[in-house]
């Protein structure tokens, strides 16, 4: 049977443990910049009109359609051809990881502003309020609250989708395991250790964000 | 720079036996997760603690860790615990099914509990036993509040099988990336294997939304 030899893991932990940053820094990168194109795309469908709607109802569901491997590949090997300027892979990752999560949060939020009732932003129009200021002070309070649990899978997901950078050699957790369990031939105790570092990372996340939801919910409420 | 898209139609029958696999894969996966996680959800209901415990772990964990490192983790560290031999096609088999049996015994849990308690009081009042009410009663119902959700976890599998060509398994982007290797059309390649999944993928997704449409619960 198996016989657990967990030296290869302290032998190389500083190697490992920045690589954990590295997973780290590409996770929250990339919800922020998910969450910037999300936001934009998802007010931009709700108050845009038509035409707006249409075009980036084709941009979100291309990228429900595509997987995020695949993006990330052309991101970091085709993309640069078209430029003419190589990509360093860490950008890449981000790029590419925040591209594919940015529809899918603007999902979320197209939900979350078209659950507060219209007649909000009528009243709040009807008081003089300017249509940015109505959804920035009326809408997005409430919306964002009911958006939490949502918010709270995408994270998770994001930082599970982080380790599929690793297919393009950015040194994150997932890529630097594979080059220690390489070295050492003890691919098992190395990727039994990384998956629960994974899950260390992401299970406190989800539970997080519910349990900020639990007090936060009545507050959303309308 | 100079484009040659000759390149997509001379290596065409490669590139759609890459996307029969993909399919196939979908299929066979969530044909075997729709059991799995259906199991899965029954344990996790069970008053036993010894029967509930395990598979809530299993749930909790699945959900929780990478795919793509599941996967990896299939392949070296399966075969070596229960002392077998896998082709990387049952591997990544392996692998999916157990990811996507959590995430689908999720679903059926939450559409199981979503029928009112009311439901099985009266089919008990009415003196059926508790597998009648739940084959009669509450699966039929069940059944079609989870049909959008399962949708969505159908199209996640769909792409989430581009993940099994880490270990080889001849899918639709393993085998755009050896044509890549062997061509160097780079950007011609990659698109193509974009295009291609997106061929595939867009319409599911429409489905998907259609699906949703027509099954919202009103209450």
């Amino acid at each position: 049977m198996m016989d657990f030899d967990i030296s290869p893991i302290t032998n190389s932990w500083q190697f490992l443990a920045r690589a954990l940053g590295v997973t780290i820094l590409l996770s929250v990168s990339s919800i922020l910049l998910g969450l910037v194109i999300g936001l934009a795309v998802g007010a931009a469908r709700t108050y845009g009109g038509r035409v707006v709607d249409s075009a980036l109802g084709l941009y979100v569901d291309s990228m429900r359609a595509i997987p995020v491997l695949a993006v990330l590949v052309w991101v970091y090997f085709a993309f640069p051809l078209l430029i003419g300027h190589s990509l360093n892979a860490l950008l890449a990752g981000i790029l590419g990881l925040g591209l594919h999560l940015g529809a899918y949060v603007s999902e979320v939020i197209r939900a979350g502003l078209g659950s507060v009732r219209p007649g909000q932003m009528r009243a709040a129009l009807a008081l003089g309020m300017s249509p940015w200021q109505a959804i920035r002070e009326i809408i997005l309070p409430q919306a964002v609250i009911r958006m939490l649990p949502a918010f709270g899978s995408l994270f998770v997901i994001a930082i599970k989708d982080s380790a599929i950078a690793s297919v393009i050699a950015v040194p994150e957790l997932l890529r630097q395991s594979q080059i220690v369990a390489g070295q050492t031939f003890r691919p098992i105790e190395i990727y039994t250790a990384a998956m629960l570092v994974y899950f260390l990372l992401c299970y406190p996340v989800a539970r997080g964000v519910d349990a900020i939801y639990r007090r936060l919910a009545p507050l959303g409420a309308s | 720079m100079t484009l040659d898209w000759s390149v997509v139609w001379d290596y065409r029958w490669q590139f759609l036996q890459g996307a029969a696999m993909t399919v196939t894969l979908t299929v066979l996966t969530m044909l075997l997760a729709i059991p799995g996680g259906l199991l899965l959800a029954f344990m996790r209901m069970s008053p036993y603690r010894l029967i509930s415990m395990p598979a809530t772990a299993i749930v909790e964990f699945f959900r929780a860790t990478p795919l793509i490192l599941q996967i990896y983790w299939t392949f070296y560290v399966l075969p070596v615990a229960l002392d077998i031999r896998m082709s990387a096609f049952t591997t990544a088999l392996v692998g999916l099914t157990l990811n996507i049996s959590s995430f689908n015994s999720e679903t059926f849990r939450a559409g199981i509990q979503s029928i009112r308690k009311g439901q099985w009081n009266a089919a008990y009042a009415l003196g059926m036993t508790k597998s009648q009410v739940a084959r009669k009663i509450i699966l039929p119902q069940a059944t079609m509040r989870v049909l959008p959700a399962l949708a969505s976890t159908w199209v996640s599998l769909f792409k989430d099988t581009s993940l099994v060509s880490v270990i080889a398994v001849a899918d639709l982007s393993y085998v755009s990336l050896q044509i890549r290797a062997q061509t160097y059309r780079i950007l011609e390649v990659l698109t193509a294997m974009a295009g291609l999944y997106w061929l595939m993928g867009y319409p599911q997704a429409k489905l998907v939304d259609w699906i949703y449409r027509r099954f919202k619960v009103h209450e």
